[in-house]
């Protein structure tokens, strides 16, 4: 790890913290409340998983937390920086260096190779031999002789391998995964998990994630449950 | 609603992007190929009109042996819908009491002229008047400064043969003036009917009938037919093709206006042939999905077939929707331009090519890949296997390179063209092929970085698949686009060549060798220089290596220049504008031999050492021929198809001399001078052929410059379209960039550096490829002489980068200035 602020020694102290999180969207004549008064904080290291129907509001309030799209009102505050209050640049400088992320739709780009898919982060990163990094981390997810496939080539669990190596790339301090097994069977949507919580525990990296999935949410330290935009009971899941 | 049906079904394809980028493909290429060919059409007639009007017709059947023609070939003609006139040309004496003059009388019927018109004053102090009439039967005309010589006005009557006509105008001139340099005696003109009443017009006479003709070229070409088996090798039938200062022009303008069609044509193969393909490769997820429903191959194809036929369908229809009201505006453009109604006709064989354009490049292109998919299984459709994608695809590239050979065959039907385009298409993909091959060696090292050429680069490489076929487009729209820049450049130029400011505009001819001097003299003390004088005897072409020539040519190849006596002439050097083809130019000192103009030289099949015999009045010259030379017909100057060396035989026999020179419209009055002091010089005034050409030149001109706007603006779109075929692509990359962090800066300056390193690649691909085809084109079909344009071949590289850098911007901008969430989840 390079970074000093992060390590067991810090688990208490919270890399994310969020204050009465509020997103509304224009619809013509109406105002839509798709997140209302979201406040929770989440330590370094933890894993959380975010849980709740279609529609609650779970995948707004990961873009918000990961930065990708501002909120009508509240605050994000992601190891100290106030998220919402950057600008463009500053939040994707910030999302470059301390996050990760995996989609339900694994999000590769069809043109390009495994290879050059996990290569994508380190390259913009200006990683000094992105080449070797990327093939050891195909490797670690075990597509090593997958390298020079195209997403085409690929079947869904393998294209979310690849998408799990692109997100760990850059060595973030906090993952965020929308649905990582949503588009997967059980089988295979299993090992996805195994390789997730794997990853997160070697690198000590934050986890926040959308399931739908009740054994991958189960799997995590905290659970938060969305119903309509408001955040209800916390429970303490697996210890 | 079955299955297939429902998924085949039109107004849900409408809902898909590479659909909406097919039909505005297939708008756009219908749209662009019937303009073209429309206003090509329009431009052709409107020109050839203007033109005909050097013949007052559309077409002359002249008779030189003295007979008239008979009126039942007006009556066929006019039963065929054309309109006829007929007109007596003869030599005569004209005299007003004691006076007398020998005048060039042209005798006209009523129609006269079909085409054109008459510059008429009715007093020789009048206003100029523009009449579609010639005078009417008991009157005459007389030029300007025969009226002068003989001091005669409006009123007056004069004597031709026994008939006495009354001067009613001044005949300032006839739209059919001619450059001839036979016969100059000062113009008449009269009514036909009053020809017999002056008993002139002997047995033996030497007159000239002529019959004109005007109408659709269709009905015209179908008069011919019907007229030529009844010719006799006396008549001749002339068209406005033939007349040798315009013909050229007109020939190299219609071939442009071909090549614009046919760089239409490729053009809008290129556009539906990028969004068809793209279209059925995205085709194979449905392909897929129908599998799996059980539908059969053959319904699959055919639902296929159904829907390309309707797109097809709606694509014309849009396409010629587009087409006729830009049509008329153009129209519009063009009758402001020439100041004169041009009446708006839709051509219907004209939208052939559009249509077919459209059909043959959205079957060609679209339906191959989705036909390939139709057999294969649906999991292999659904995933494919390393390396077994394109295996098949050289079938469809064989396809494709049939259907646009075919389409610009059945386009131009001009071998050289098409040979030059697909030719120039062709290296260009070998090059670009090679290129690749270089970019995979050369760029596989770079890495990625912080750094925006880096990512650029890397970004060429990594979509080298796309970014090699984007860049064959773009350099094929570049070339087609940059040939049409290059022979406009190089039309334009030659023509300004043709006829520069100041160009010779009046001939003395006649004048006597020991006159020489003093006309010279006359224009000096006027400010006036002569060009070049030239001796002119005048003969007879009479045999070729001691045959008479009538044996040696058969009378099918009725070679204009035998029928009547040719100008001799004898030079030291050779011409500026002659260029010499075969043989030798004459020495110095030599004093035999004959230098033969190259088109006779063909036309007789004459060959250096040949040896003809010429019949100059009583005597007989003989000489080899000791060189073939080109002449420019449309110089304006003198030009000889036959020309000898100083000191030889020719020069013993009687000669005149004659010259051109420049005389502004201001001094013409010197002329006036001029015919009364040396009366026996004929003064030929081609001043007002000169502007008719300048004038056809300018319209010809503006015509090439809308030509070339409609393509330039056709190459934007189809550039448009190309890079909006991989927007998909391109911005959920983007947007998954901005995800990972790429910060804006670096996305859009990577971005347009890889797309105007892209441009520039294809801007150099492109204007090589126009220099090869321009090359042919200009060497075998427009005559000039290839160099490098290296004012077309610097900008545009850099111009076309630039296009396509902002193209690259702006397909970036809703990835920027939508949340990367948003953008990722819209293109799902």
């Amino acid at each position: 790890m390079t970074d000093p602020a992060s390590g067991p020694e810090n688990v208490s102290e919270p890399i994310l913290k969020v204050s009465n999180l509020t997103q509304r969207v224009n619809l013509g004549n109406d105002t839509l409340t798709i997140l209302q008064g979201v406040s929770l904080e989440i330590k370094r290291g933890e894993s959380v998983a975010i849980v709740g129907r279609s529609g609650s509001g779970k995948t707004t309030l990961l873009g918000l937390l990961a930065g990708l799209d501002t909120p009508s009102d509240g605050e994000v505050m992601l190891e100290g920086n106030p998220v919402s209050r950057l600008s463009e640049d500053e939040r994707a400088a910030l999302r470059a260096r301390r996050v990760g992320f995996v989609f339900q739709s694994f999000q590769l780009l069809p043109s390009l190779t495994a290879l050059e898919n996990v290569m994508l982060p380190l390259e913009l990163g200006d990683y000094p031999d992105a080449g070797r990094r990327a093939k050891e981390l195909l490797e670690r997810v075990g597509l090593g002789d997958r390298l020079r496939h195209t997403p085409r080539q690929l079947s869904g669990g393998e294209q979310q391998r690849v998408a799990i190596a692109r997100a760990f790339a850059s060595e973030p301090v906090i993952l965020f995964a929308d649905e990582p097994t949503g588009n997967l069977d059980n089988q295979t949507g299993q090992e996805i998990q195994d390789l997730l919580m794997a990853l997160n525990q070697e690198q000590g990296t934050t986890l926040v994630m959308v399931t739908h999935d009740e054994t991958l949410a189960a799997r995590c330290e905290r659970r938060l449950t969305l119903e309509s935009g408001r955040l209800g009971k916390e429970q303490e899941a697996a210890a | 609603m079955s299955a297939s049906k429902k998924l085949g079904s039109v107004a849900r394809d409408w809902r898909e992007r590479d659909v909406k980028v097919v039909l505005s493909a297939l708008v756009i290429a219908v749209a662009t190929v019937a303009i073209i060919a429309l206003f090509a059409n329009q431009l052709q007639r409107t020109l050839v009109t203007s033109a005909s009007s050097f013949l007052a017709a559309d077409r002359q059947l002249e008779a030189e042996h003295g007979k008239p023609i008979p009126q039942a070939w007006r009556d066929e003609a006019e039963s065929r819908g054309l309109r006829t006139a007929r007109m007596v040309e003869f030599s005569t004496m004209l005299s007003h009491g004691e006076q007398f003059q020998l005048v060039s009388i042209k005798a006209v019927s009523d129609a006269y002229p079909l085409r054109g018109q008459v510059e008429f004053q009715s007093a020789l102090e009048g206003e100029r008047e523009i009449l579609e009439h010639g005078p009417r039967q008991g009157e005459v005309w007389l030029n300007p400064r025969l009226m002068r010589l003989l001091e005669l006005d409006v009123g007056d009557t004069v004597e031709v043969g026994t008939l006495t006509l009354r001067i009613s105008g001044v005949l300032v001139r006839e739209p059919d003036g001619g450059f001839n340099l036979a016969g100059l005696a000062p113009r008449v003109m009269m009514h036909a009917d009053d020809v017999a009443a002056t008993d002139v017009i002997q047995e033996g006479s030497r007159v000239e009938y002529i019959s004109l003709f005007a109408g659709e070229e269709e009905a015209l070409e179908n008069f011919y037919r019907w007229l030529k088996p009844r010719l006799e090798p006396s008549h001749e039938w002339e068209s406005i093709r033939d007349g040798e200062a315009l013909s050229e022009s007109l020939q190299r303008a219609e071939r442009f206006l071909l090549l614009g069609g046919s760089i239409a044509v490729l053009l809008a193969a290129v556009a539906v042939a990028v969004a068809s393909r793209q279209y059925a490769v995205g085709q194979r997820d449905t392909v897929a999905l129908l599998k799996t429903l059980g539908l059969s191959s053959t319904r699959i194809g055919r639902m296929y077939l159904w829907r390309l036929s309707i797109w097809g369908l709606v694509g014309m229809a849009g396409g010629l929707l587009v087409a006729l009201p830009v049509f008329a505006f153009l129209n519009s453009l063009v009758a402001e331009v020439l100041e004169r109604e041009v009446p708006f006709s839709v051509e219907v064989g004209a939208l052939a090519p559009a249509l077919a354009t459209a059909i043959i490049s959205l079957f060609a292109f679209a339906y191959p890949p989705i036909r390939r998919l139709r057999h294969v299984p649906a999991m292999r459709v659904l995933r494919s296997q390393p390396g077994e994608a394109d295996s098949r695809a050289w079938t469809d590239i064989v396809i494709a390179v049939v259907a646009i050979f075919g389409l610009v065959w059945l386009y131009a039907r001009e071998v050289v063209l098409v040979v030059a385009l697909i030719g120039g298409l062709a290296a260009l993909l070998a090059t670009l092929a090679l290129i690749g091959w270089l970019m995979v060696i050369a760029l596989r090292r770079v890495s990625g970085g912080g750094n925006a050429w880096r990512l650029a680069l890397v970004g060429l490489y990594r979509h080298r698949r796309a970014s090699l076929s984007q860049i064959a487009v773009f350099a094929m729209t570049l070339m087609l686009a940059s040939t049409l820049i290059l022979v406009r450049s190089s039309l334009l130029a030659d023509w300004q060549a043709q006829l520069p400011e100041q160009t010779p505009n009046h001939f003395l001819i006649n004048i006597a060798p020991k006159t020489v001097d003093e006309v010279e003299g006359f224009w000096e003390q006027r400010g006036q220089s002569l060009d070049a004088l030239y001796p002119m005897v005048r003969g007879r072409l009479t045999e070729i290596n001691g045959k008479p020539v009538r044996q040696v040519v058969s009378k099918d190849d009725s070679v204009n220049a035998l029928n009547r006596e040719l100008n001799l002439t004898w030079m030291e050097a050779l011409p500026q504008d002659n260029r010499i083809v075969e043989g030798k130019w004459f020495e110095e000192d030599q004093t035999e031999g004959v230098s033969v103009e190259a088109e006779l030289a063909a036309e007789l099949g004459l060959e250096v050492g040949d040896r003809l015999g010429f019949t100059i009045g009583s005597e007989t010259i003989t000489e080899p021929v000791t060189s073939i030379r080109t002449v420019q017909w449309e110089s304006m100057k003198p030009n000889f198809y036959m020309a000898f060396p100083p000191g030889g035989a020719l020069e013993g026999l009687p000669a005149t001399w004659i010259t051109s020179f420049y005389l502004p419209e201001d001094r013409k009055s010197a002329l006036n001078d001029f015919t009364r002091q040396f009366p026996t010089v004929s003064v030929l005034e081609v001043d007002h052929i000169i502007e008719r050409i300048q004038e056809i030149v300018r319209q010809v001109t503006q015509a090439i410059e809308a030509i070339l706007a409609l393509i330039l603006a056709a190459s934007l779109v189809v550039m448009a379209a190309v890079v909006s075929a991989t927007l998909k692509d391109r911005q959920r990359e983007g947007a998954l960039l901005r995800t990972l962090g790429g910060r804006r800066s670096l996305l859009v300056r990577s971005t347009m550096l890889e797309f105007g390193v892209a441009g520039v690649l294809a801007g150099l691909l492109g204007v090589a490829a126009a220099e090869a085809a321009v090359w042919a084109l200009q060497y075998r079909m427009f005559g000039g002489e290839f160099r490098w344009h290296w004012e077309v071949v610097l900008p545009i590289p850099l111009i076309s980068g630039v296009i396509l850098a902002l193209l690259g911007r702006w397909q970036l901008r809703p990835v920027l200035s939508v949340s990367p969430m948003l953008l990722l989840r819209r293109l799902e």
